[in-house]
């Protein structure tokens, strides 16, 4: 209702002053009435001038959704619910929603690394989770945030390849990390490393009894163990809006009508990666400010995955 | 099927369509317009009552394409039968529809636009338009220059010509309640119209040419918004 | 197959480690026979039973209309979108069109599927479009496409129908105008013993011949979707070989759970409109 009040006295857009045109006529009235006075024209003004419709909210100290700046949305975690997979997660971050899927394939590994398993991480971002999208080959946004949990995965080593190794040279574990979103409302690398935390700790792989005179390989169903996790990763997400403005945990709008975007992903207390791709300068004090503010939520979304996995 | 079914208030009657719709509560029902489901049988189509907006009829009943209420409209002693969606209605811009829209690329024949509404209901997906030199204004039709009458950016409002062979949308915008309505200068500041073909920036006071919807002046406006900040 | 140069590939050749388990030795046979047995099934139900349906509509906030429906294990979600100008077409069409698209998760079936779209996912597509065809009033929305996706987030049989189910219910809360609401159910019949609703493994052992006493019977797969108050079957399919008097007494099984279905489909989209009929007025 408060929200409501702010946008109706920020409207006004179009105000014809001048004497020549102060007799009203019906039609007038009409044509007025159709296009801008109804009970949704704060969502007409949010279509014709995004923009300027963010800046106005912005300036009354609030966001559309009425969220205050630094606030995050709710976080919901739901862990190992489809059994066709070896760890599965589903987490959701306001509305965005992503279903993380775990699936092992054995192979052998590379020549130059005998040690080591592989971890294939992909995001899909289909047509079915926004209209932005169309079906065909990953757009050019799913293969940058591809990359980009792959390289946070990489670097934080949260699962260790050598982990994976059976036995070296010959045999190893490739583990399928396939993220889908179901709703894209922004901020998905957060929601991507919240059900990947998920769905590692969920996975177990059946033991294997391998004979490297034969190649015989015997996988045991019944004998499954979890893998050892080496850290728990947080990523939080902040958008910059005219260069001054920080708004924490964006939706899609914000994050489209932003002029800069920056993901901070921490591990334990360790700083892991900062995802800045351009877009309008931060400076040392903001980052930092957006740095101490993912610390502080940092333990609240631990509990949540802790909690989510007693709940198991 | 009885002629009218539901449509008499009487309350026996509502029960026999909370027999079709199995789960609402007589409380629920209470006060409020009968509630169908896509392929529900309405009533008979006859002289009386006739299929509208979001019903088809068949084999002589009407019945609801929508899931949302039922509504009645009397026109021209005729009782035309509505079903309107409890949401967001999956829009398409018709012949005759006034629309808004937003222009983004001016050449000197015609310029684009993307339609982003149609009367009242915003879209989502916005439908790409087009309007020609002549349907700009009403008379001296081949005065008009596309340049002097719409600028990239502007926020017109226009009706829907009569849908052709060709793929998009032909707009027209000669009416006087039609045109600019929200313009932005060179320098990016809001304009208002001075005159029906002029409108001036707020901040610099350069004035630009335009084809300018005539619309409602501020103070009713403002009489409305009290209006609805004493009902608050 | 050329690389897929878009997505991180694994190394070039991987197992599912499934064909390294202790060997199944088990025949057909005698699996069925665990599947069903005093006409009950693995999982307790009577032989003409539907498995739990939960069905859920506005999870995709970003589309026009969702569904999500869970039938049993089997988890699968449909959005819908705004009409749209159909790409790469310049003549008129009096018709609107509909481009449907079903595809499994990678993860959703035992053994791992491809991220790119596979020959069962596309006949599915069209499966999925050939039924919804009927049932969207495609004269309201001349030259215009709408879209529909479904996603199969865990495939434990009957996909297919409960996609097509699913998007009927997409199609009503997204405000596309319908000539009906739209149901289907899958049969499986083997031995001539009839499963409805059957479940991943029942569905295997449906497509495939299983010799009985050295005869093999009728056997196969039939999803059939129907427009509920016309009463018309808009859709059709099946797989396998069954007699004449087979199909007969199948489509009369079908149609039944198929009228099963719809009080909660009803109830689901009431619930709905009354819903959003009150946000409305609390908002006025």
């Amino acid at each position: 209702m408060n929200l409501m009040c702010i946008l109706y006295s920020v409207v006004p857009t179009y105000q014809p002053a001048q004497k020549s045109q102060n007799k009203v006529r019906l039609s007038q009235v009409k044509v007025f009435d159709n296009n801008f006075k109804r009970r949704n024209m704060a969502e007409e003004y949010k279509s014709l001038h995004p923009i300027k419709y963010y800046r106005d909210c912005l300036a009354h100290d609030i966001r559309p959704d009425g969220r205050a700046f630094d606030k995050f949305r709710p976080v919901l975690l739901n862990i190992g619910s489809i059994d066709t997979t070896d760890g599965s997660a589903i987490a959701k971050v306001g509305k965005t929603t992503i279903v993380c899927g775990i699936k092992a394939e054995l192979c052998k590994p590379k020549a130059d690394t005998p040690n080591q398993g592989f971890v294939v991480p992909n995001l899909e971002l289909p047509p079915l989770c926004s209209p932005k999208f169309r079906p065909g080959p990953p757009s050019d946004q799913a293969q940058v945030l591809t990359q980009l949990i792959a390289d946070i995965i990489e670097n934080s080593k949260c699962v260790d390849p050598k982990d994976l190794c059976i036995y070296p040279d010959k045999l190893a574990w490739c583990l399928f990390i396939d993220f889908v979103c179901l709703n894209y409302d922004g901020s998905l690398i957060d929601a991507c490393i919240i059900a990947l935390v998920g769905a590692l700790h969920t996975l177990t792989l059946p033991s294997v009894d391998y004979d490297p005179s034969l190649d015989n390989k015997l996988v045991n169903l019944e004998d499954r163990k979890p893998i050892p996790i080496h850290s728990t990763l947080i990523s939080t997400t902040f958008v910059i809006f005219d260069d001054k403005i920080i708004l924490a945990d964006p939706t899609v709008d914000e994050e489209n009508y932003c002029t800069g975007i920056v993901t901070i992903v921490l591990k334990g207390d360790e700083l892991c990666c900062v995802h800045k791709p351009g877009g309008s300068p931060i400076t040392e004090d903001d980052l930092f400010d957006c740095i101490d503010k993912s610390k502080l939520r940092s333990p609240l979304i631990q509990n949540l995955i802790k909690t989510a996995l007693k709940q198991k | 099927m009885k002629r009218g079914l539901f449509f008499n208030i009487d309350k026996s009657v509502r029960l026999q369509q909370i027999n079709i719709i199995s789960c609402v509560t007589m409380k629920e029902l209470r006060d409020e317009p009968p509630i169908c489901l896509p392929g529900q049988r309405l009533c008979l189509s006859d002289k009386i009552y006739t299929s509208g907006q979001g019903t088809y009829e068949r084999r002589g009943y009407i019945y609801s394409q929508l899931a949302g209420y039922v509504d009645i409209v009397e026109r021209d002693g005729v009782k035309v039968v509505e079903v309107h969606t409890s949401g967001e209605q999956t829009v398409v811009p018709t012949q005759g529809d006034i629309v808004t829209a937003q222009v983004y690329i001016i050449t000197q024949q015609h310029c684009k636009c993307f339609i982003k509404c149609v009367g009242d209901a915003v879209l989502r997906r916005p439908f790409r338009a087009i309007l020609r030199r002549e349907d700009i204004r009403a008379t001296e039709k081949d005065k008009a220059d596309i340049y002097k009458s719409f600028r990239p950016g502007d926020i017109i409002l226009a009706r829907v010509l009569p849908i052709t062979e060709a793929h998009t949308y032909q707009l027209s915008t000669a009416e006087n309640e039609l045109g600019v309505v929200i313009a932005h200068s060179e320098h990016g500041h809001p304009m208002v119209p001075i005159s029906w073909t002029e409108m001036q920036c707020s901040k610099t006071y350069i004035k630009e040419c335009r084809k300018v919807a005539k619309v409602v002046p501020e103070n009713v406006d403002q009489e409305t918004l009290k209006k609805r900040k004493k009902s608050e | 197959m050329p690389v897929d140069h878009k997505r991180i590939n694994g190394p070039e050749e991987t197992v599912p480690y499934s064909l390294f388990t202790k060997l199944n030795t088990k025949s057909l046979q005698q699996q069925f026979k665990e599947q069903v047995r005093d006409e009950k099934r693995s999982d307790n139900r009577l032989l003409l039973e539907h498995r739990k349906i939960f069905i859920k509509t506005g999870l995709v906030s970003q589309a026009k209309g969702s569904a999500y429906i869970e039938q049993g294990k089997t988890k699968v979600i449909v959005s819908v979108f705004d009409p749209r100008e159909i790409p790469n077409r310049t003549d008129y069409s009096l018709k609107g069109e509909i481009y449907c698209e079903f595809k499994f998760a990678t993860f959703s079936c035992t053994k791992r599927r491809l991220h790119q779209q596979d020959t069962e996912e596309k006949q599915y597509s069209a499966l999925m479009k050939q039924a919804l065809d009927s049932t969207v009033c495609r004269h309201e929305f001349p030259n215009f496409q709408v879209d529909i996706y479904a996603f199969v987030l865990h495939n434990d049989g009957s996909a297919l129908s409960a996609a097509i189910t699913a998007a009927g219910v997409a199609l009503a809360h997204a405000g596309v105008p319908m000539y009906d609401l739209i149901v289907s159910a899958t049969l499986g019949i083997q031995q001539n013993i009839k499963l409805l609703d059957p479940s991943v493994t029942e569905q295997w052992l449906c497509e495939m011949p299983v010799p009985l006493d050295g005869k093999v019977g009728n056997q196969g797969v039939i999803v059939m979707s129907m427009l509920q108050s016309h009463e018309q079957i808009s859709q059709f399919y099946q797989v396998g070989n069954l007699s004449l008097e087979d199909i007969t007494d199948s489509i009369k099984i079908l149609e039944n759970a198929c009228k099963e279905l719809i009080p909660l489909i009803q109830k689901h989209l009431v619930k709905h409109v009354l819903k959003t009929m009150k946000n409305k007025s609390e908002d006025k």
